[in-house]
């Protein structure tokens, strides 16, 4: 039972590594951004495109000769392709060394991240994988053509071990789901447009403002400003106006029209208060539920001597001539309610 | 509009805007820091041409002198850009006199022989620099690649237009400019960033008593907004995380070494500084990336030793939320 798992697990090795060969000569040998780390750390500037391109053709035609040869030049293709990733440990210590912030390159311009443990050993467990590949019968297209449920548990874990190992995945998943704080966030002039001109904001001072183009643009941190020239009452303004990058859009903006001769603030839009709001209570309870806790809390004679007490203080308080204004009430204790329940 | 009513008019309505707090006035750094022309010079007094006209400061015998290297008295000229360092307690007495202080910083974009042409971005002008047989050592052991494309930041002298080199600023990259690794995605932003603060010459060492650019104390800031910025900066995202600000903002600098902080407007684009990632062996700092690029009189006035390049430091950017 060990032994088919074994030959499933070699047998695997070929196409998995045949189509990481195949990913890194295809992200070597495109753009610009491929000649910046690994090997091109180590080489002149001169030969750094070169070395690059002849590194991905390398790849590239030994991931073929992994997928389609068998016999002797398949035996070779997977001999060469171990000592290649045994190499490339060395080399990739030798980068760590020269420049700790520089990528490994395995991935062209996707693998910026620096030089780490995790690399070192991927490098090192693909030489591995690429030693049990010698001595097989079958070439990678073979495996791929007879797929079984063994060769899919064992690609599926081999996967999830790469993709541990991976910075450039952990990287892609990074950018592509987290977005840089707004402080550091690089943004168009015409998105930021795009956002005041729907704001209420804006529209309120639109007859204030004289021309359609800002007079001066700049940035503080998660805000952009805008200074428009505009005519108030027959004053000579400045609408300044404040939009917030990544801001909701019903309160990403502020304003501001200021009088341009004396700076003084002649109205402020969009400014949220910074205190702190009463909010209305979690949950009320039932009517009936109140009524019982009111009851509870109810005492009829403290009620009547707190009644009795302002009164008394309401009557020696009030003046002569409004007294005769109040009908006849009679004894103030009559009036003391009945108690409930 | 010049660009100094600019700069305030942006932080009087960033100010109005986001309230107070987000546009704290510059500090006033005082006057212990001067910068002028010498006029005579001898062992026992130094006489400088100022803006306001005639300034004279003796010597101590704690008072150096770095002219290219540690020099005596006697080796100040007449004519020299000197920025003069006095001692506390409003004496006119000097502590250390720089002279003839030059600093290049850019990316080299050709050589011939022991000359450089180094380019520091920003549209700002060309500098050739000459490295001196003696000090050549000295600088390829960090700069080990002057060819064309590599980035270049040393200090020295200037000397016949031209910067002699005495000692490098950094350690150079090992990748030319264009192949800067990007930085790595940055998922928080605290307000605080530790890093290293350098310094540039706004007034290129030339007519320092009449240029009033020369004795601004302010900061060049290399993570400067493109959008609103004429001419354009052609900057790089910098290694360390800074928010993204205009010129007329301040930051709040303290230099980590000797403690001493103050709130400094941005003037200029920083381009060359957002181009390099380094450290600063000044009093063990870890925090990487060039932060700002203050003037000479501000690097001075904060602490920091022209010859050494740069000094650690932690920013502030007080933000608009309120």
């Amino acid at each position: 039972m060990s032994s088919e798992i074994f030959a499933v697990v070699r047998e695997v090795q070929l196409p998995l590594l045949a189509v990481l060969l195949l990913l890194g000569a295809v992200t070597k040998m495109s753009g610009r951004a491929a000649d910046t780390g690994g090997l091109a750390v180590l080489v002149s500037e001169r030969l750094r495109r070169p070395s690059a391109v002849a590194t991905g053709l390398l790849e590239a035609a030994l991931g073929v000769g992994l997928l389609v040869s068998n016999g002797l030049p398949g035996e070779a293709a997977r001999a060469l392709t171990a000592i290649v990733f045994a190499v490339s440990v060395v080399v990739l210590f030798l980068v760590r060394r020269r420049d700790p912030e520089a990528g490994c390159g395995c991935f062209g311009g996707l693998s910026r991240a620096p030089v780490g443990r995790r690399t070192l050993t991927r490098a090192g467990l693909l030489s591995a994988a690429a030693l049990t590949t010698l001595g097989l019968e079958p070439a990678g297209w073979q495996v791929l053509a007879s797929p079984t449920p063994s060769h899919a548990w064992v690609l599926g874990a081999e996967l999830l071990i790469l993709a541990l190992l991976s910075p450039e995945l952990r990287d892609m998943v990074t950018r592509s789901t987290h977005k840089e704080p707004c402080e550091l966030r690089e943004v168009p002039l015409n998105h930021t447009m795009r956002v005041l001109q729907r704001s209420e904001v804006w529209r309120t001072n639109e007859p204030v403002m004289i021309k359609p183009e800002p007079t001066d643009v700049w940035r503080k941190g998660c805000w952009r400003l805008l200074r428009y020239d505009g005519i108030r009452h027959g004053r000579r303004v400045d609408v300044v106006y404040a939009v917030r990058i990544g801001g909701r859009r019903d309160t990403a903006v502020r304003a501001v029209v200021v009088d341009r001769a004396s700076g003084a603030v002649l109205a402020s839009y969009g400014a949220v208060s910074q205190a702190e709001l009463i909010g209305p209570p979690r949950k009320l309870p039932r009517p009936s539920v109140a009524a019982r806790l009111h009851e509870r809390r109810q005492d009829p004679d403290r009620a009547a001597q707190s009644l009795r007490a302002a009164r008394g203080l309401s009557i020696l308080g009030e003046p002569a001539e409004r007294a005769p204004r109040g009908h006849d009430h009679g004894d103030p204790d009559e009036r003391r309610p009945a108690p409930t329940g | 509009m010049s660009e100094t009513a600019e700069r305030r008019d942006r932080r009087r309505l960033t100010s109005v805007v986001l309230g107070p707090g987000s546009v704290p006035d510059p500090t006033p750094l005082g006057a212990r820091v001067t910068r002028g022309v010498v006029v005579s010079a001898n062992t026992r007094m130094l006489c400088m041409a100022v803006p306001e006209g005639e300034e004279r400061f003796l010597y101590d015998h704690d008072t150096t002198f770095w002219r290219g290297g540690e020099v005596g008295p006697g080796d100040l000229r007449p004519g020299d850009d000197a920025v003069v360092l006095r001692m506390a307690g409003g004496h006119p007495v000097a502590e250390r006199v720089w002279a003839q202080a030059a600093r290049a910083t850019g990316v080299i974009v050709a050589r011939d022989g022991d000359t450089l042409e180094v380019d520091p971005g920003h549209g700002r002008p060309r500098l050739t620099v000459v490295i001196p047989y003696r000090n050549s050592g000295r600088i390829t052991v960090r700069h080990p690649r002057l060819e064309p494309g590599y980035v270049f930041d040393a200090v020295g002298v200037w000397r016949e237009g031209a910067v002699w080199a005495t000692r490098p600023a950094t350690t150079q990259p090992p990748y030319p400019l264009r192949a800067t690794p990007h930085r790595p995605p940055t998922h928080r932003y605290g307000g605080t960033l530790n890093g290293i603060a350098t310094w540039y010459d706004p007034a290129w060492g030339r007519s320092t008593h009449l240029d009033p650019r020369a004795h601004l104390d302010a900061v060049a800031y290399p993570a400067l907004d493109i959008v609103g910025h004429d001419p354009a900066c052609d900057r790089r995202t910098p290694c360390a995380p800074l928010p993204l600000l205009s010129v007329g903002a301040t930051l709040s600098l303290r230099n980590d070494c000797t403690k001493d902080s103050a709130v400094f407007p941005v003037v200029a684009c920083a381009a060359a500084d957002s181009w390099l990632c380094d450290l600063c062996p000044a009093c063990g700092g870890q925090g990487a990336g060039r932060i700002a690029s203050l003037t000479m009189t501000g690097f001075v006035a904060l602490g920091g030793r022209l010859e050494d390049g740069c000094f650690n430091a932690t920013v502030t950017v007080h933000d608009g939320e309120g």
